[in-house]
């Protein structure tokens, strides 16, 4: 191969796989494995660099990367070939050694694992890890930690030095797929909880929630997990108004950050009070706690500045006319669970164009995986047959020392040779060129 | 030369025009990419052109109703720009740059036969009174289409309607900063450009000017102008009624326009 070409590859963010060489993915994750059994296989993130190194150690791997979340634990492995019977030139089956590492390192019986254990070979391989990059795999589909969290065993992996010229470009390509998929598509572009779609609900009335104030009218898990989402947003005043003061007072006091400012409003005085939030969070089940003439009133104090009422109370404590009001918007609790569900239908929806991308940089990445596997040989074969052609044309200069050939004479000879060599060799990579072509993708 | 670079400048806002619809629409970062430098593209080109023409001709201002509607379009097509980059929303781009093309596309095609008589003097104050009015235009206009896009987001908004994060609509207070921040950078370009004017005609004219039409137009548009600026600060008005004053302000400012087929000082004639 010629340095350009072999710049060329590089460039590409491919490096040639020997052909003694495969890759090899098992793992666990939340559609195979029980949590009992997911939990007994998790690496804790300070024991990663160790557990990557002692499986990169194992008999016939030569890299390895680790990818442990609370829904997944993964091993990728570049191992020598097995060959035909599945035994590795150190003499163990590839996946074998692996779950005998997991054994080793994490004391799980063996026979715990394997019925949860899926494997992927080569281009199944490439294709999981980009899914799983691409969190096509997730069990939120479109949710963005994965990307980080193999992204940071990609740079243990390399810090150890278990992650090397064949995994590195390889992850590489993962990243690049997964940020592809995450433009091209609208995959992680909608929220699927009900607190965080209430919050983007709220966004998408106030822009930025800097300087906002909510009001959290009664207690409740839901209220309270919507009112720390709102304040994840940025909204910097949080009032609290409930039946007994104590209790409204404490709940103010465990939403209190530096930056957050926090009051109690009585009950009593809630009507009068609550013209100063901009969002509204209610769970008393009270009943019509808010009513179209309140709302108008307090409309007309905020100077028909909007207002947003999360309902989440069964039953309301918003009447519904109240929505009806040019400024009032109102979400009860089945209206955020079901933008939610249309939400995750959405993410669906994406999620299949998603797929099709990963299958094209799969195909991609295969193609050039297997142009790069056989530019190494053939340049092997040339290297090759070089040497052979260099030492029968010293040999022979020496065989014809008594009488020296001309400068022209010499030259003649030298292009008669390599012609030679070339034209032996064409068959030969005629057929590599044409194995690689064959085993390209559809 | 300076029609060749307006064509151009019409073919890149045409594009513009298009690829902003999936843009906004659809969320497609790609065809922001395009259409974004695209209206770039074309805003220069149409700059160059105007620039050339009046090198050309040797004079500062415009003389045919075409090349006045020439440089609207130049105005709202960098309104666009600036509300794109400093609101991070294309979705104007799907009301203004089509009128942006066809504000553009009758001078690139058609060039005006009508001309305006000015009185050759204080050309520098007669351009700004000219750039300052076509600015307040352009205010008034993006000032609409806010109240209007305020409008389908609200609306939007109480039907419940799921949408992905990055929904195609800026949101509801953005929309209402736009609309009054646009009114109000309108009210001090309108109130100079009709102060200009009327100096420069008192001066030329005299008292008469006063009675024209046109003018008298004028000044109810000013007076209409200022009332929506202040029952939108003080009252808080948004939403539909928002859009039926400024569609009322709008029709004045139409009529304004109108009025130069009556008015003495404003008629664009025949050559």
């Amino acid at each position: 191969m010629s340095e350009n070409a072999r710049e060329k590859m590089t460039d590409r963010g491919v490096s040639s796989m020997p052909s003694n060489l495969k890759l090899l993915l098992l793992g666990v994750n939340h559609t195979t494995a029980p949590i009992d059994i997911r939990e007994r296989l998790a690496i804790p993130t300070h024991r990663l660099a160790d557990a990557t190194r002692m499986l990169a150690e194992q008999p016939g791997i030569r890299e390895a990367l680790i990818l442990s979340t609370c829904n997944r634990v993964e091993l990728l492995t570049v191992q020598d070939d097995a060959g035909g019977d599945g035994i590795s030139a150190d003499g163990a089956p590839p996946m074998l050694s692996m779950i005998h590492f997991l054994n080793e390192y994490l004391q799980v019986e063996t026979a715990d694992i394997q019925p949860h254990v899926y494997e992927f070979r080569e281009r199944e391989a490439i294709r999981h890890l980009f899914r799983v990059a691409s969190s096509l795999d997730s069990m939120v589909v479109g949710e963005p930690q994965i990307l980080g969290q193999v992204k940071q065993s990609w740079t243990v992996g390399r810090e150890v030095g278990a992650v090397k010229s064949t995994l590195d470009p390889l992850l590489q390509r993962a990243f690049s797929v997964a940020k592809k998929v995450r433009t091209e598509t609208q995959i992680g572009s909608s929220t699927v909880s009900v607190a965080s779609v209430a919050a983007e609900l709220a966004r998408k009335i106030f822009g930025s929630l800097a300087g906002k104030t909510v009001l959290l009218v009664g207690a409740g898990k839901m209220s309270d997990l919507a009112a720390r989402h709102l304040i994840q947003q940025g909204a910097t005043t949080l009032l609290v108004s409930n039946r007994t003061e104590a209790r409204a007072q404490t709940i103010a006091d465990a939403l209190r950050t530096p930056s957050i400012t926090t009051g109690v409003i009585p009950l009593e005085q809630l009507h009068e009070q609550s013209y100063r939030a901009d969002i509204v969070i209610t769970s008393t089940g009270a009943g019509q706690v808010f009513t179209p003439e309140i709302a108008r009133t307090l409309l007309q104090r905020r100077k028909n500045r909007p207002v947003f009422f999360i309902d989440i109370a069964v039953p309301r404590d918003v009447a519904p006319a109240v929505n009806d009001l040019e400024g009032c918007f109102v979400y009860d609790i089945d209206d955020l669970q079901q933008v939610a569900m249309q939400n995750k239908a959405v993410r669906n929806h994406e999620a299949e164009a998603a797929e099709s991308i990963v299958t094209r940089e799969v195909a991609r990445y295969s193609d050039r995986l297997s142009h790069a596997t056989s530019t190494e040989a053939i340049k092997q074969l040339m290297l090759q047959a070089e040497a052979v052609r260099q030492q029968e044309m010293l040999r022979t200069r020496q065989q014809l020392a008594g009488v020296p050939l001309t400068e022209e004479q010499m030259a003649a000879v030298d292009r008669l040779t390599k012609s030679l060599t070339g034209k032996l060799l064409h068959p030969q990579i005629a057929a590599l060129r044409e194995q690689a072509e064959d085993t390209e993708p559809d | 030369m300076a029609l060749l670079w307006l064509r151009l400048a019409v073919i890149l806002y045409g594009v513009a025009a298009l690829a902003v619809l999936p843009a906004a629409l659809y969320n497609r970062p790609r065809w922001r990419h395009v259409a974004l430098p695209a209206a770039l593209a074309g805003a220069f080109f149409h700059f160059v052109s105007i620039t050339e023409t009046l090198v050309a001709a040797h004079r500062a201002l415009p003389i045919d109703t075409h090349e006045t509607l020439s440089w609207l379009g130049l105005l709202l097509a960098v309104a666009f720009l600036v509300l794109a980059a400093r609101y991070r929303t294309v979705s104007f781009g799907i009301f203004v740059l089509p009128i942006v093309v066809l504000l553009a596309i009758v001078p690139a095609f058609r060039p005006g036969t009508e001309t305006i008589v000015y009185p050759f003097i204080r050309t520098g104050w007669l351009m700004l009174h000219i750039a300052l009015l076509l600015a307040a235009y352009a205010a008034l206009f993006l000032s609409l289409i806010a109240s209007m896009l305020y409008l389908i987001q609200e609306r939007r908004l109480k039907q419940k309607r799921a949408e992905s994060k990055r929904g195609w609509l800026p949101p509801l207070e953005t929309l209402d900063q736009i609309g009054l921040n646009s009114l109000r950078f309108g009210l001090p370009c309108m109130t100079a450009g009709l102060l200009i004017g009327s100096v420069l005609a008192l001066q030329t004219i005299g008292l008469t000017f006063f009675a024209d039409p046109k003018v008298l137009l004028s000044f109810a548009m000013w007076i209409a102008y200022i009332l929506m600026i202040y029952i939108r600060s003080n009252s808080g008005l948004r939403g539909r009624r928002a859009v039926y004053l400024s569609s009322f302000v709008f029709l004045v400012v139409l009529a304004v326009w109108a009025a130069n087929s009556l008015s003495a000082v404003h008629r664009f004639k025949a050559p």
